[in-house]
């Protein structure tokens, strides 16, 4: 293969090539390479990325949407530019069906506080599931206690399987809305978004994705999932922290009232009312993140060129992998199904061992893993737990990470039996 | 990155040999401390003899830094007055704050073990939570 055949050859999931393009992986910890296990809390943001934002700085930096001399004229086209490769990414319609939010967080915020509200209320049910991370958790239940609205819970079964299948009330007349998670960021389930958004289109009961896991692991395509909104943030993407997207089907973006009102979204103020933009400009007052959202961009670029069957075929590896491991240890819970597939996030306990303490051990060695309740009380609760310990796989995790995460365990199993 | 581990000998040593767990015979105050967040759970249990802590003993689940400071905060405290016990709690708070207090002599061991977890910001709660407690417990024993 001649060089330049072969550097345009994507470099391979855990390859070192993709862990060159990432300088956390050389980090040292007390003498030890750090094992960074901790992606479904954020990921980190290969030398491309980085690069672009950079190149933002130095370049076209500039007032986006608001200047008319040439470096703000082409900072508004790189903010846009970054916009489209957005909607590429998640396959919508249009690149307006994009709004650039500050995360999954704020963007459902967004649609529980603009949208949501001024659409249910006594009798009606808003759904959630039982797996929900407080984020597509805490802003139905405000909407539903100021409105009337009951919030509703698909529960999950002992392996953490959703029994939407067998909720009779789930697509009933009084549904207003289904949230839920694509990715379970606790078990690293999949929910059956696809069929449950095309059962859900039959009774027009609208339907939220949150996709914060999901995007940059598996293939997040609005239209192959017809839902009517997704969230997602970049930084669990190879992409910068403070930055995220709301998509929306125009339509739906037509109905919702903005969040923040300011520069930028206003079509007309007048002393005593004002009009506001068109979507999605109508959803971003204030100066956006631009560098934000190129290296957003980049990010997206990332993902594709490594390729996302690559990236979940790899995590999936190294799931079974550990799955495997920890099976056999003979003193560690596993929560989750043990058959079906996860995407990279796995939550276990010691039996004897409190997570926090395995979490802390784990770290004074290098490996990074979380401990806590991965804000999912209401999982927690179900699983008869306070917390667990996770570890979640990257693209720059390799197979010999898997025997760092066993070599913590028994490190922990030595210092506190 | 901090280089020195959290899990001192004398701490693991409290962890795997607490003393003074299990209940106090005439105990004049039962006080629970519960960290929602991780679902560490202290019962310290105190008798005072006048403005003394007579006993203090302790049950509970939890972090091995949780149990370990209430392990340790059970043998300190006995013969202390309630005054000194609220000013060891104020002294190890703002050790952990890291901010600078008076120090009259070298501090205990147990003092130094605890203290040094102030590097570690997330487990704060986990060595305060039975202090705390048995703070809550001389306050509202009117002490």
């Amino acid at each position: 293969m001649s060089k330049s055949a072969a550097s345009a050859a994507p470099a391979l999931p855990g390859s070192e090539r993709v862990r060159a393009e990432f300088p956390v992986v050389k980090l040292r910890v007390a003498g030890r390479p750090l094992v960074y296990l901790d992606n479904a809390a954020t990921t980190h943001m290969p030398d491309a990325v980085a690069a672009a934002m950079d190149e933002c700085r130095r370049r076209y930096c500039g007032p986006v949407h608001r200047g008319l001399y040439p470096l703000a004229e082409e900072a508004t086209r790189r903010y846009e530019d970054a916009r489209a490769r957005i909607a590429r990414f998640l396959n919508a319609r249009s690149k307006d069906e994009i709004v650039f939010t500050r995360s999954t967080t704020e963007s459902i915020n967004l649609v529980a506080c603009g949208w949501a509200r001024a659409r249910v209320g006594p009798g009606d049910t808003l759904w959630v599931t039982r797996l929900e991370h407080h984020s597509n958790f805490l802003p139905w239940q405000r909407v539903c206690a100021q409105s009337g609205a009951r919030l509703g819970i698909i529960e999950i079964d002992d392996q953490g399987i959703l029994q939407w299948e067998s909720c009779p009330e789930l697509f009933g007349p009084k549904s207003r809305l289904i949230a839920l998670t694509y990715v379970s960021n606790v078990l690293g389930t999949i929910s059956p978004v696809r069929e449950l958004v095309a059962r859900a289109a039959e009774r027009g009961i609208p339907v939220l994705v949150d996709a914060a896991q999901a995007a940059g692991h598996l293939k997040t395509d609005v239209q192959a999932l017809g839902c009517d909104f997704l969230a997602l943030s970049a930084h669990k993407m190879y992409g910068p922290t403070g930055i995220g997207a709301l998509y929306a089907k125009s339509e739906r973006l037509a109905e919702m009232e903005p969040l923040l009102l300011g520069g930028g979204m206003v079509e007309r103020v007048g002393e005593t009312g004002s009009t506001w933009a068109d979507p999605p400009l109508r959803f971003e007052a204030g100066s956006p993140n631009l560098a934000a959202a190129v290296g957003f961009a980049a990010a997206a670029e990332f993902v594709e060129g490594t390729g996302l069957d690559r990236i979940a075929a790899h995590l999936e590896a190294l799931t079974r992998s550990a799955l495997g491991c920890l099976a056999e240890a003979g003193d560690v819970v596993i929560y989750g199904p043990r058959n079906a597939p996860r995407a990279g996030i796995i939550s276990f306990n010691f039996r004897q061992v409190h997570p926090h303490d395995l979490a802390q051990v784990a770290g004074e060695i290098g490996v990074a893993l979380r401990a806590g309740h991965h804000c999912c009380a209401p999982l927690m609760s179900r699983l008869g737990v306070a917390g667990t310990a996770r570890a979640s796989f990257g693209v720059y995790n390799r197979a010999q990470d898997v025997e760092a995460l066993m070599a913590a365990l028994a490190r922990a199993r030595k210092d506190f039996h | 990155m901090a280089s020195r581990s959290v899990y001192s000998e004398m701490l693991l040593d409290h962890y795997r040999h607490p003393r003074h767990y299990g209940t106090l015979d005439r105990a004049d105050v039962v006080r629970r401390g519960r960290n929602p967040r991780c679902g560490d759970e202290i019962e310290i249990a105190v008798r005072f003899d006048g403005d003394r802590i007579g006993g203090a003993a302790f049950r509970g689940r939890g972090c091995a830094i949780s149990i370990a400071s209430a392990s340790m905060m059970t043998e300190a405290v006995a013969g202390k007055t309630t005054a000194e016990v609220i000013g060891l709690l104020a002294e190890l708070s703002a050790q952990l704050a890291g901010i600078a207090g008076r120090q009259t002599g070298p501090a205990p061991a147990w003092f130094a073990a605890l203290a040094q977890i102030r590097e570690h910001s997330a487990r704060h709660r986990c060595v305060l939570l039975s202090w705390e407690a048995l703070a809550g417990a001389i306050k509202r024993d009117g002490r």
